[in-house]
């Protein structure tokens, strides 16, 4: 586990402009603050050709109440080239324009109908899409027959299998009750964007999965429409390990959720009751994204949550029993995130240290903050902190951009993960990990929510998280120095597997025995 | 009050004539009646008949007043206090009146002679004299501590001495390290951080051992979230000053910021010690206890600040801290009884 802090030696991360990427994120801001428009959009790295290479897809926002026909508001999809080129396959895939007037946020993968190709749902402020793969190099509109548009304004979302099915099933989170007929803008001079109170808040939407390429709404059954709330991001694990996973949604200017998975096809949200639903002082706090791994390599899965500048990304650490504890101070990161706005935020191992690391995009809100407060940007650098044992260490990164969603993944499958971070209103920023000495296994499984052990260290499978965006669904072990992987895996049927490996530095593939 | 004033002195005056008890009577009934003009008339006819009565033009006067005429009052007044200087409550009329109509300086002798410390404060705070107008309006509010009027004039006040002094202090002695540190107050104020920053340092170049700029610099970086200098800064002054209580707290508090509870808790307590039970201390006390792993002393401090204040948003977030410490203990009562607390003080949010 012990490995080389490669970090030290090298700036890790650095920007890198693949050439085929022209995208620009298009999100026509307007004078009068509607709220989407400060939102959008999301990115996903996914290999939707099973060429073993991963893509990109990105999400394009439009203008609100324009239909997205003109190709500067597509949504876009970067088919990744053996030289590390991209080339725009949106048109032949079959992704070209919007069939609604949906403004465009955020993009979750997954293979819901079990095909081998992992699917797209697009989400809107309108209503949502679901693409599916059709395994020969496009995607048709599959929203309709599956029943997932959802409608009102939707953001993050995340496959994840609540019923152990086997299946995928669908969560949605919803910001508010906002139309353009009841926007307004907050402020006087200058105007600014409504803090999220001044909507009504309103209730997240669950499908389950029923396997004929059919999803059913079981939102008010679940349990989850109960809670009414102010949703931006969303992220899976089964955080008491009773084999069933729960659900953390993170949400803008008041409590989080923990909707605990109760194991019969409901949710109690109880976040209050675990901890993890405000501050250490007890306030509440402007959820953006949010990663739910174990950042500490005690075994169970752990919650980071972005937030406005001001109040610390929360950080509350699972201490067992259905107990969260609030760790921003003891782990530094509430110190060094205290001035920052984050989005999308992912813990991963970028120097293959064993110990996840943390990133977030950035940037404030409110695109003229600075009139307000000079010491607040709109505009910031991502924050990249290295995990030293459980102590986040701070390293310099850029560009200074309004950033928003942000996808992990190894790009080049060089053994270094990369990233993606979309922009608001600009180009996308690809982040290239050069490897260094310390070893790493990735590993591919199918099942979703599958909980898997190497050396220690814990992940659950699964593309969900961040803000609006989905991880490259491989999992990422960095092993240090270590020179063999004990690998254990409980699938969700409840079925254990394990080995050993001393070939490491290479993707594995995992099926269920 | 001013019209039954008025007529008991007009009544007392037992010679005046039946034509004069005539018009007195009307003036007082009309003004009873909120009839100003009309009663301004028969008070006016009054003087006319008795031009040496000084009642009658108190009664004149006071009408103006009643009728929200404050400039039209001074004249019957003035003449009233030539007639008779010792009428009662003519002078305090007259000194409202002034002040009313935007002649502060020439109603202060009148309120002093009938001690309107209320009135007095205001007018000579209006008449420049800040200094005199604060010891009024205190003594003011000692008997209306709530009067918006009078904590207005007195914030008024207090930020013109201050004015005063600083203008001085910039005007006479601008490489003076304290107008530096002054600078980088008000550019700190209005955010301007980089102009502030230099401020201070400039300061402290000047004179290394300035009160206060370290602490200075200390909250200017904590507001950037730039904790690691900040702290350097609050130790710096807490060096300087070991016996201030503020900067050994302010101190505590950027270590606990960090994330290092151990060290924050020795300055924290340091602070405590030079100023004991104030709640924010006790309130960083417990946390850095509980994030150093000692519940036990946690709850101590905890339960030793809401015995001192049990109604703020400190006590909310107190209660708050004490749910979480008794659900990680397995107190469920206890932690729901003190999660209610919390909720009931956030006001059911």
């Amino acid at each position: 586990m012990e490995g080389m802090h490669w970090a030290l030696l090298l700036a890790m991360l650095e920007v890198s402009r693949p050439s085929g990427i022209e995208f620009r994120h298009v999100h026509s801001p307007s004078a009068r603050k509607h709220l989407p428009e400060a939102m959008g959009g999301g990115v996903a790295l996914l290999d939707y050709n099973n060429d073993g290479l991963l893509d990109v897809f990105l999400v394009n926002s439009g203008q609100l109440g324009v239909p997205r026909t003109e190709p500067r508001f597509w949504n876009r999809l970067y088919q990744q080239n053996r030289d590390g080129s991209f080339t725009d396959v949106t048109r032949q895939a079959g992704l070209a324009g919007s069939p609604a007037a949906g403004y465009g946020m955020g993009v979750a993968t997954a293979d819901y109908d079990g095909d081998g190709f992992t699917d797209l749902y697009v989400t809107n402020f309108g209503a949502n899409v679901l693409y599916r793969n059709t395994g020969k190099g496009g995607f048709v509109d599959a929203t309709t027959k599956a029943g997932v548009a959802a409608g009102g304004w939707s953001v993050s979302a995340g496959f994840f299998d609540f019923d152990n099915d086997g299946r995928p099933d669908l969560f949605v989170t919803r910001y508010m009750d906002w139309t353009l007929a009841t926007s307004q803008a907050c402020g006087s001079a200058p105007k600014v964007y409504c803090p999220p109170a001044t909507f009504p808040a309103v209730a997240n939407v669950l499908y389950r999965n029923l396997g004929d390429g059919v999803f059913q709404d079981v939102s008010t059954r679940s349990g989850i429409a109960a809670a009414k709330g102010r949703a931006l991001g969303v992220a899976f694990a089964d955080a008491d390990d009773d084999g069933h996973t729960d659900i953390f949604v993170a949400n803008d200017g008041m409590e989080q959720f923990f909707f605990h998975n109760r194991g019969d096809g409901t949710f109690t949200e109880r976040a209050i009751e675990a901890g993890a639903a405000l501050s250490g002082d007890g306030q509440p706090v402007s959820g953006m994204g949010v990663d739910f791994r174990d950042y500490d390599n005690d075994g169970r899965p752990d919650v980071v949550v972005t937030t406005l500048s001001r109040q610390r990304y929360a950080l509350f650490r699972n201490e067992g029993g259905g107990v969260f504890g609030y760790h921003s101070l003891l782990s530094n990161l509430g110190a060094l995130s205290s001035i920052h706005s984050g989005w999308g935020v992912a813990f991963a191992d970028f120097d293959n240290d064993g110990w996840k690391d943390l990133l977030a995009a950035q940037g404030h809100v409110m695109d003229n903050v600075q009139q307000l407060d000079p010491s607040l940007r709109s505009q910031e650098p991502p924050l990249l902190l290295f995990n030293r044992k459980g102590r986040f260490e701070e390293s310099s990164l850029g560009p200074v951009v309004p950033g928003r969603g942000l996808a992990i993944g190894d790009i080049d499958n060089d053994g270094a993960l990369d990233a993606v971070m979309s922009v608001l209103g600009g180009a996308p920023v690809v982040y290239r990990n050069r490897p260094g000495p310390n070893n790493w296994l990735q590993l591919k499984l199918k099942s979703l929510g599958a909980r898997v052990t190497v050396n220690g260290q814990r992940q659950e499978a699964g593309t969900a998280g961040s803000y609006l965006s989905a991880h490259d669904g491989r999992l990422h072990f960095g092993l240090g120095t270590a020179t063999a992987a004990e690998i254990e895996v409980r699938w969700p049927s409840g079925r254990t597997s394990s080995m050993r490996t001393d070939q490491l530095n290479r993707v594995l593939t995992i099926e269920e025995p | 009050m001013l019209a039954t004033l008025v007529t008991v002195v007009l009544a007392a005056q037992q010679t005046l004539p039946p034509e004069v008890m005539k018009h007195v009577s009307a003036a007082a009934d009309a003004q009873k009646a909120g009839r100003h003009d009309e009663a301004i008339r028969e008070y006016a006819r009054v003087t006319a008949l008795m031009p040496d009565l000084a009642a009658g033009h108190v009664g004149l006067g006071g009408t103006y007043m009643r009728k929200g005429d404050f400039a039209g009052a001074i004249a019957p007044l003035r003449r009233a206090l030539e007639l008779n200087a010792e009428l009662p409550g003519a002078h305090q009329m007259l000194g409202f009146s002034l002040l009313a109509a935007g002649y502060a300086a020439q109603a202060i002798p009148h309120l002093e002679k009938v001690k309107a410390h209320d009135a007095l404060g205001i007018a000579l705070f209006l008449a420049g004299q800040p200094v005199d107008s604060i010891v009024h309006l205190k003594t003011a509010l000692d008997q209306r501590p709530n009067d918006p009027e009078l904590l207005y004039y007195l914030g008024r006040a207090s930020g013109m001495i201050s004015k005063q002094s600083f203008d001085a202090l910039q005007g006479q002695y601008p490489a003076a390290a304290r107008t530096h540190q002054l600078n980088g107050e008000l550019n700190a104020t209005q955010r301007k951080i980089p102009e502030a920053e230099a401020a201070y340092r400039e300061a402290l170049r000047i004179r290394p051992d300035l009160p206060g700029a370290h602490l200075q610099l200390g909250e200017l970086y904590a507001a950037a979230g730039q904790w690691v200098k900040a702290e350097a800064e609050y130790r710096a002054e807490s060096k300087l000053r070991p016996g201030d209580a503020e900067a050994l707290f302010r101190l505590g508090n950027a270590m606990l910021e960090q994330g290092k509870a151990t060290e924050a808790l020795v300055e924290l307590k340091r602070a405590d010690e030079l100023s004991p039970n104030m709640p924010e201390t006790l309130f960083a006390l417990g946390k850095a206890e509980y994030l150093a792993g000692n519940p036990d002393a946690a709850e101590k401090y905890w339960t030793g600040l809401l015995a001192l204040e049990n109604q703020t948003p400190l006590a909310a977030q107190t209660q708050f801290s004490l749910s979480t410490l008794y659900r990680k203990r397995g107190q469920t009562d206890k932690a729901a009884a003190a999660l209610a607390e919390y909720r009931r003080l956030r006001g059911g949010k």
